[in-house]
C-alpha cells in the first residue's frame, strides 16, 4: 500500500511539472499583458511540431532542440504581441477573447491543412526509458519535464528580480500608470512578457513532444488543464503555476486511482469551482 | 448549377433527371481528431465508386460525392441537413465514428432519407427501429463478444488455466464506441462464469493513463481487453511499459490495435498484441473467386491512387460502397428512398461474397436490429513481426496465435521468438 502511494505521488508530480511547464508562459501572459491567451495551445503544438519537424529531418534531439526552440518562439510571441495583440489592447475584453480564439483556430486549421491528422511522435533511447528505484519506476522524459519546469521557474525568478527589464515587467504587472509614470516603455515591455510567455510554451512543447504526440488539437487538451493551474495558483505567479501544476498532477492521480480513471478530470475542475467561489485570487495571487 | 440542383429538389424520379451524375452523400470526420482516419475511410468508398464509373457507372451515369464534415456530432448533424435541405441529397453515406452515426442518421430517418453506414460499430445506431438505416459492417456487441470467447477458448487453454480462473481487465474509452463494445464484453464474461478483475473507463482525450496502469497492475489480470482510439490507446501501451505492467494476452477491439500506427509506433513492442476487426487477409479459401478477383482489384487501385495498401477501415468503407453500388442501387433503379429500402432488403450475399469474408443480409423493419447486416463477423488477428495475420475463429485462420505475450523484460532482451 504504501509502495503504491509512494508511486502516486511519483506520478502525479511527473505529471503536474508538465502542466506546470504549459501554465508558466500562460500566467506570466495572463498577469502582465493582462490578455486570456485563448492560443496558448496552438502555440503549444507548434513547437511539438517544431521539435518533431528538428528531429525526423535533422535528426536534432528533442532536449537539444530547447536551444532553437527558446530563441525562436521567443521572436514568434514579440512578432504576435506586436502584430495581434497590440492594436486591440485597449479594446473591449470580448474582443481580445475573439482575437486570441480567432489565432488559435487558424493555428489548429493551418496545421491540419500543411501537417494532416496524424499523429506525430519522437522515438528516442529515452522515450519509454524508466528508472527504477526500490520497487518505484519513475519516467525519465516526465523526470526531464519535471526538474526542467522547476529550472525555468528559478531562472524566470532570477530574471524578474535581478534584471531591468525583469524589473519593469514586475512594475508593469503591478500598476500600469505608474509604471509608465516612471518612465517604462510599456510597449516594449509588452512584447518582451508575451515574447517569454511564448518562449516558455515553446520549451514546453520540445520537453512534450518524447512524452506525447503532436496533432493539430493536441493544444485543445493542454490548454484547459493550464488554465485551472493558473486560477489555481493565482494569475502572475510563477510560483503559483508550479505549485498549482504539482497539485492538479496529484489530484489528478489520486483521485483516478481511487476514485476512477473515469472521474479524474472532473475532480480538478470541482476544485477549479470551489477555488473560484472560495478564494479567486488564487493560492498564491495578491486579492 | 443551379438547375441541376433545382432539377434534383423537384424531381423524385432520376429517369427524368436531365443531370448526369449519380450524387452519392458522404459524412465524415473530415477534419478534427478522427480526420485520419475518416479520410481514410472514404477512400475505400471513392474506389468503390470509381470502379463502378470505370465500367459505365450507374444507370449509365458517374457517381459523384458531396461530401459533409463531420468534425464531431453536432456538426455531423447540420452537414447532416445542409446535404439533404440544401444539396438534395436522397442517400449520405456515412460515417466511421459511433457517436457521429447515431446523431447524423435521426436527421435522415426524420427526412426519409437513407443512411448507409459503413464502418461506425456501436449497437445502438440499429437498436432504433429505422426504415431508412443500414449497416454493412458487424456491430459493437460481437467485438467484445469475441474477445471473451477467444480468451475463453484459446487462451486460457493455452496458458493452461480454468477459464472461470482467468483474470480478466477491461479497459475501454467512455465515448459509444467504447462503452459498448466494453460493457457487452464485461456482461458477457460475466454470463461465461468469468472473473472480471477490473472495469475501467477513461476519455480518449486524457494525456495520462497512468491511473489505469496502475489500477490494473494491483489486480495482476491475465488478459486485457481494451477499446481505444489512437492516441491513448498508444498513450496507455507506452505507460504501461514505464510502468512494467505485464499481461499474457492483449486483446484490442477495433481502431488503435488495428491500424498501421500500432506497428509504426512501436516495432517489436507491437508485437502479439492482438486485434478483432472486419479482417482483410482472412483464409482465402472462404473467398469465392469473384471475390478474390474484386479484392486484388480494390487493392491495385488503392494502391495506385493513395500510396498505400487499404487497411481494415478503408475496407469497410470499400464494402459499404460496394454492396450499394453493385447490388443494391442497380436494382433499385433510382436515387429514391422507398425503392432503394425495398431493394436493400432484398440482398442476399452468401459467406465469401465480401472481402472480409461475411455476406450481407439486412435484417427486416421488425427486427430488433432493423438494418443491421446480420451476416456481419469480424475476425481476431494477431501481430506478428509487424504485420497482422488473422488468428481465429478456427476457419478464417491463416497463422497460429502466440499466447502468452512476452514481459517487457523478455522484450528489451531480445528473449522473443516467432515460432510457427
Amino acid at each position: 500500500m504504501i509502495a503504491t502511494l509512494m508511486q502516486l505521488i511519483i506520478n502525479g508530480l511527473l505529471l503536474g511539472g508538465i502542466y506546470a511547464l504549459i501554465s508558466i508562459g500562460l500566467t506570466l501572459i495572463f498577469g502582465v499583458v493582462e490578455i486570456i491567451n485563448f492560443a496558448h495551445g496552438e502555440f503549444l503544438m507548434l513547437s511539438m511540431y517544431a521539435s518533431f519537424w528538428l528531429f525526423q529531418l535533422y535528426g536534432v534531439d528533442p532536449y537539444l532542440s530547447l536551444f532553437m526552440v527558446i530563441p525562436a518562439f521567443f521572436v514568434i510571441g514579440w512578432a504576435t504581441q506586436r502584430i495581434i495583440i497590440q492594436p486591440i489592447i485597449h479594446a473591449p475584453p470580448l474582443n481580445q477573447i475573439f482575437a486570441t480564439v480567432g489565432v488559435s483556430l487558424v493555428l489548429q486549421n493551418a496545421a491540419l491543412f500543411f501537417w494532416k491528422a496524424d499523429y506525430r511522435t519522437v522515438r528516442t533511447v529515452y522515450s519509454t526509458l524508466s528508472l527504477k528505484t526500490g520497487g518505484l519506476m519513475i519516467s525519465f522524459p516526465r523526470l526531464v519535464a519535471f526538474v526542467l519546469a522547476l529550472g525555468i521557474v528559478a531562472a524566470l525568478l532570477i530574471f524578474l528580480k535581478r534584471t531591468y527589464t525583469g524589473k519593469a515587467i514586475r512594475a508593469l504587472a503591478q500598476e500600469k500608470r505608474a509604471a509608465m509614470l516612471m518612465g517604462i516603455d510599456i510597449y516594449r515591455i509588452y512584447k518582451v512578457a508575451f515574447g517569454i510567455g511564448i518562449a516558455c510554451v515553446g520549451a514546453a512543447g520540445a520537453i512534450l513532444i518524447p512524452i506525447y504526440y503532436a496533432f493539430p488539437t493536441v493544444g485543445g487538451l493542454f490548454v484547459l488543464i493550464a488554465f485551472v493551474v493558473v486560477i489555481l495558483g493565482g494569475y502572475n505567479s510563477l510560483v503559483g503555476a508550479l505549485i498549482g501544476g504539482l497539485i492538479i498532477g496529484v489530484v489528478e492521480a489520486f483521485s483516478g486511482f481511487f476514485l476512477s480513471p473515469h472521474l479524474k478530470e472532473a475532480v480538478y475542475f470541482v476544485i477549479f469551482i470551489l477555488i473560484l467561489l472560495l478564494r479567486p485570487a488564487g493560492l498564491f495571487g495578491r486579492a | 448549377m443551379l438547375a441541376t440542383l433545382l432539377v434534383f429538389l423537384l424531381c423524385f424520379s432520376p429517369a427524368v433527371i436531365a443531370a448526369e451524375k449519380v450524387k452519392i452523400g458522404a459524412l465524415f470526420p473530415f477534419s478534427g481528431p478522427l480526420a485520419l482516419l475518416g479520410q481514410e475511410t472514404f477512400n475505400g468508398a471513392v474506389i468503390a465508386a470509381d470502379m463502378v464509373n470505370e465500367k459505365g457507372g450507374l444507370w449509365g451515369k458517374k457517381i459523384e460525392w458531396v461530401k459533409g464534415d463531420g468534425v464531431d456530432p453536432k456538426k455531423a448533424m447540420t452537414e447532416c441537413e445542409r446535404l439533404i435541405s440544401v444539396e438534395g441529397m436522397k442517400l449520405i453515406f456515412g460515417t466511421y465514428s459511433s457517436s457521429r452515426s447515431y446523431a447524423a442518421s435521426e436527421v435522415t430517418e426524420r427526412n426519409k432519407v437513407i443512411y448507409w453506414e459503413e464502418g461506425a460499430i456501436a449497437d445502438p445506431i440499429t437498436e432504433r427501429g429505422f426504415k431508412y438505416l443500414f449497416r454493412t459492417c458487424p456491430r459493437a456487441s460481437q467485438f467484445g463478444i469475441m474477445a471473451v470467447d477467444f480468451a475463453k477458448e484459446v487462451v486460457a487453454p493455452k496458458l493452461g488455466i480454468d477459464p472461470k480462473q482467468m483474470k480478466i481487465a477491461i479497459m475501454f474509452e467512455d465515448s459509444l464506441y467504447g462503452t459498448t463494445v466494453g460493457s457487452n464484453a464485461a456482461q458477457h464474461a460475466l454470463k461465461q462464469g468469468m472473473k472480471v478483475v477490473v472495469t475501467d473507463s477513461y476519455s480518449h482525450k486524457t494525456v495520462d493513463l497512468s491511473p489505469v496502469v496502475m489500477r490494473f497492475k494491483a489486480q495482476e489480470p491475465d488478459v486485457i481487453i481494451a477499446t481505444s482510439y489512437l492516441e491513448d490507446g498508444l498513450l496507455f501501451w507506452r505507460q504501461a511499459k514505464e510502468a512494467n505492467l505485464n499481461v499474457k494476452a492483449f486483446i484490442g477491439t477495433g481502431a488503435c490495435h488495428g491500424m498501421p500506427d500500432w506497428a509504426k509506433t512501436f516495432a517489436e513492442e507491437a508485437d502479439y498484441i492482438f486485434n478483432i476487426d472486419p479482417a482483410i487477409g482472412i483464409n482465402p479459401d472462404v473467398l469465392s473467386p469473384k471475390t478474390k478477383a474484386v479484392l486484388k482489384e480494390f487493392q491495385d487501385k488503392f494502391n495506385k491512387k493513395f500510396g498505400h495498401i487499404p487497411a481494415t477501415h478503408a475496407s469497410l468503407g470499400f464494402v459499404g460502397a460496394q454492396v450499394l453500388f453493385e447490388e443494391v442501387l442497380p436494382k433499385a433503379g433510382k436515387l429514391d428512398p422507398e425503392a432503394i429500402r425495398e431493394a436493400a432488403l432484398t440482398v442476399d450475399i452468401p459467406k465469401g461474397g465480401t472481402i472480409f469474408g461475411f455476406g450481407v443480409k439486412f435484417a427486416p423493419p421488425v427486427h430488433p436490429a432493423a438494418g443491421q447486416n446480420l451476416l456481419a463477423q469480424p475476425a481476431l488477428m494477431q501481430w506478428q513481426k509487424q504485420e497482422m495475420w488473422v488468428v481465429y475463429p478456427a476457419e478464417f485462420g491463416v497463422k497460429k496465435p502466440l499466447i502468452p505475450l512476452p514481459t517487457w523484460e523478455q522484450r528489451a532482451k531480445g528473449e522473443t521468438s516467432f515460432i510457427q
